[in-house]
């Protein structure tokens, strides 16, 4: 590594030398990004809330297992998940999204006016429904992965997570497209067995960490990547296409901060077998990036070593799903937040089915 | 008197997969049992090239068979007379690992078999799926499918089978004398009358409740006490038993059938029965005679020759050869 003599103060550099950014501050590293981007998240939901001066009341429809409520609750403060504390704790436990007016919708994301409410657990039989909570299962996976890399190397590594696409379950696999600044690096076995602990040391701790969501302005979110050149170029592309034309949805697990379209799940104890399955070099528009490729099961779907040692094989192969840079498709965590991947409408003649009791 | 307890050890990888069952659609299970084929109808990519082969010495022990025991019927000599005989199949055999001597030796200090391999014989394939993962692990180095039941050989070092090699009733000729060794039927716990053959006493003639009793426990007197081993009530059965040196009348190549002398091979009907080369020194192969396949058979070796489905004992009778001819005379 060359000395820069005075400027090392001022230059950011990785491992393998490369002396590209300058910033003020004497090494740029994962956990400190983290922590700025934690800390700027918490101070604009702070702010957010604040501005919740008089609480407003809702009529929330509830529909399906134990009987169909309605539900008094705060406007912009109350959650799907507030409205199932005041159900059944089995609704609490096992549900992985809400669905209000028809739309998918985070457990953890505030009502906004009257509506009607629904819960969706991981053993849907309705098709729609089902593929709906798998996408949200993967995508949240996808984040799982951000997370792991974000953490995984050593401080003189800086790791910038490029996006990842949207969620394809006949692909095998769920990805996160990552700059390692490095040319071409396979864990073997082991090493990937070292990311699969960071996953299950986190999924296993023992407060379950909720997927909290914060919509902010552009802004706000180009303060919270300044670090990460992929995002900045994202953000405003990302605002164009919402409502607002100036909102970024974020998602934070735990201390781990990232722009997502789509809904995640619940929370983080929902996730069951996890594993990092590869790591794959991939050429881009952007230079060498890393596809980090991995496989989860939700905890309520049981299945054995065998089985679950045949789909981690097959998550394994290289994913080819489109590389970053390509033509994004309609639900991509970059393509903005007002996407639908379903009709939300059930198919005429379908209707859902009556809950089981237990 | 022993009784070894028929309960895994704790040590030993823990077996079956009792977790909740997988809730599949039909589909998906169809998928997986077409996988499971594909995957074990492949030679493992893992095996090296074959093991060599060492000539047979009368010094060397060869690997035995697991077998099932399947019936007993009767079998007639050419002389009319009617005999016995149990009918072993050899149930799916594959070798599935080898220990050699100086390893055996450290890990069984103390055994009475220091100078021997291990020979780890696997018996009736099963479906991967209804085993932990643990016990999964140790069929991957001989590459075949896991098996329900597991025993160990021990062999001389000239007699080591590779592991993924499978194991056919060919691997003994009619005429050799076997050992087989088995798990006696169990009883349950038992009375004396039946489990040491005690007579009991009178059934009337004003026996008062005394028809099956132990009677006395002792001597009295400087015995002092019931002496340990007391034949008394208890647990019947369920015991490692041998039968040593039974003839091989005949064998059935197409179900892999051992005919064994005699219809008191230990065990209730499909049990597991270990069959070895007989211990006993007049019925044991001696240098002179015909070598047997060593370590073991190979289909291979055979691929261009039929073999014959049946093959008889010279001294027994057949029902399909032909009776008795009568040349014309001219």
């Amino acid at each position: 590594m060359t000395s820069v003599g005075s400027s090392r103060a001022l230059t950011r550099y990785a491992a393998n030398g490369s002396h590209k950014w300058f910033s003020s501050q004497s090494c740029l590293t994962n956990t400190e990004v983290r922590k700025q981007r934690n800390k700027a998240f918490v101070a604009e939901k702070k702010r957010q809330m604040s501005l919740i001066t008089r609480v407003e009341k809702i009529k929330v429809e509830f529909k399906g297992h134990p009987e169909d409520t309605t539900l008094i609750m705060n406007r912009g403060l109350s959650t799907p998940y507030n409205c199932a504390m005041h159900m059944e704790e089995l609704l609490r436990n096992r549900s992985a999204l809400a669905l209000v007016d028809g739309r998918p919708w985070d457990m953890h994301r505030p009502l906004v006016k009257d509506c009607e409410l629904q819960f969706l657990h991981f053993q849907e039989q309705i098709p729609y429904l089902s593929n709906m909570v798998n996408k949200a299962f993967w995508r949240s996976g996808s984040f799982l992965l951000g997370y792991i890399m974000d953490r995984a190397f050593k401080d003189q590594y800086y790791v910038e997570p490029h996006s990842w696409p949207a969620p394809d379950i006949r692909s095998g696999s769920f990805i996160c497209d990552i700059d390692l600044k490095m040319d071409n690096w396979t864990p073997n076995e082991e090493e990937r067995n070292c990311l699969t602990r960071i996953g299950y040391n986190m999924l296993l701790s023992t407060s379950s960490k909720v997927f909290e969501r914060l919509e902010v302005d552009a802004s706000v979110a180009q303060d919270m990547f300044a670090d990460n050149r992929f995002k900045l170029e994202q953000i405003p592309d990302i605002a164009a296409k919402s409502k607002s034309q100036n909102t970024v949805t974020v998602y934070k697990l735990d201390d781990h901060i990232d722009i997502s379209g789509g809904p995640m799940i619940a929370n983080s104890g929902l996730v069951g077998l996890f594993a990092v399955s590869a790591v794959h070099p991939i050429d881009t528009k952007f230079g060498r990036l890393h596809r980090v490729q991995g496989l989860a099961l939700p905890t309520q779907l049981k299945i054995r070593s065998w089985t679950w040692k045949l789909l981690l094989e097959r998550a394994a192969k290289y994913n080819a799903t489109r590389l970053p840079g390509e033509v994004p498709s309609s639900d991509d965590n970059i393509s903005g937040s007002q996407t639908i991947e379903q009709p939300f409408l059930p198919p005429s003649g379908a209707s859902r089915p009556q809950e089981a009791t237990t | 008197m022993t009784h070894s307890p028929n309960t895994p050890a704790p040590w030993w990888t823990k077996k079956l997969d009792t977790s909740a069952p997988e809730d599949l659609t039909s589909d998906n299970e169809a998928f997986l049992q077409d996988m499971v084929e594909e995957k074990y109808s492949v030679d493992s990519p893992l095996k090296e090239g074959p093991w060599e082969r060492a000539d047979w010495t009368p010094r060397s022990v060869r690997c035995g068979l697991i077998c099932r025991k399947i019936g007993v019927i009767p079998q007639w000599l050419n002389n009319g007379k009617k005999f016995y005989t149990t009918l072993l199949q050899v149930a799916d055999n594959h070798v599935i690992r080898y220990t050699p001597p100086e390893i055996n030796r450290e890990r069984r200090r103390g055994s009475r078999t220091p100078n021997f391999g291990i020979q780890v014989v696997g018996a009736d394939s099963a479906d991967p799926r209804l085993f932990k993962a643990e016990y999964l692990g140790l069929f991957q180095e001989a590459g075949v499918m896991p098996k329900h039941h597991l025993s160990r050989f021990f062999v001389t070092r000239d007699a080591v089978i590779q592991p993924g090699t499978q194991l056919n009733a060919m691997h003994f000729s009619v005429g050799d004398f076997v050992d087989c060794q088995a798990r006696t039927i169990d009883h349950g716990y038992q009375g004396v009358v039946k489990k040491w053959g005690m007579k009991g006493g009178p059934a009337s003639h004003g026996a008062t409740k005394f028809h099956r009793k132990m009677g006395a426990t002792g001597g009295g007197g400087n015995m002092a006490r019931i002496w340990p081993g007391k034949k008394m009530p208890g647990h019947m059965g369920n015991e490692w038993r041998i039968l040593k040196g039974l003839k091989i009348w005949r064998i059935n190549t197409k179900y892999n059938v051992l005919y064994v002398h005699g219809p008191c091979v230990p065990g209730p009907h499909h049990c597991y029965v270990r069959v070895m080369d007989t211990i006993l020194p007049l019925r044991k192969r001696k240098g002179d005679g015909p070598k047997p396949p060593f370590p073991t058979w190979f289909a291979d070796d055979y691929k261009d020759q039929e073999i014959p489905e049946e093959i008889f004992d010279e001294s027994l009778h057949r029902f399909t050869a032909s009776s008795i001819e009568f040349e014309e005379e001219k």
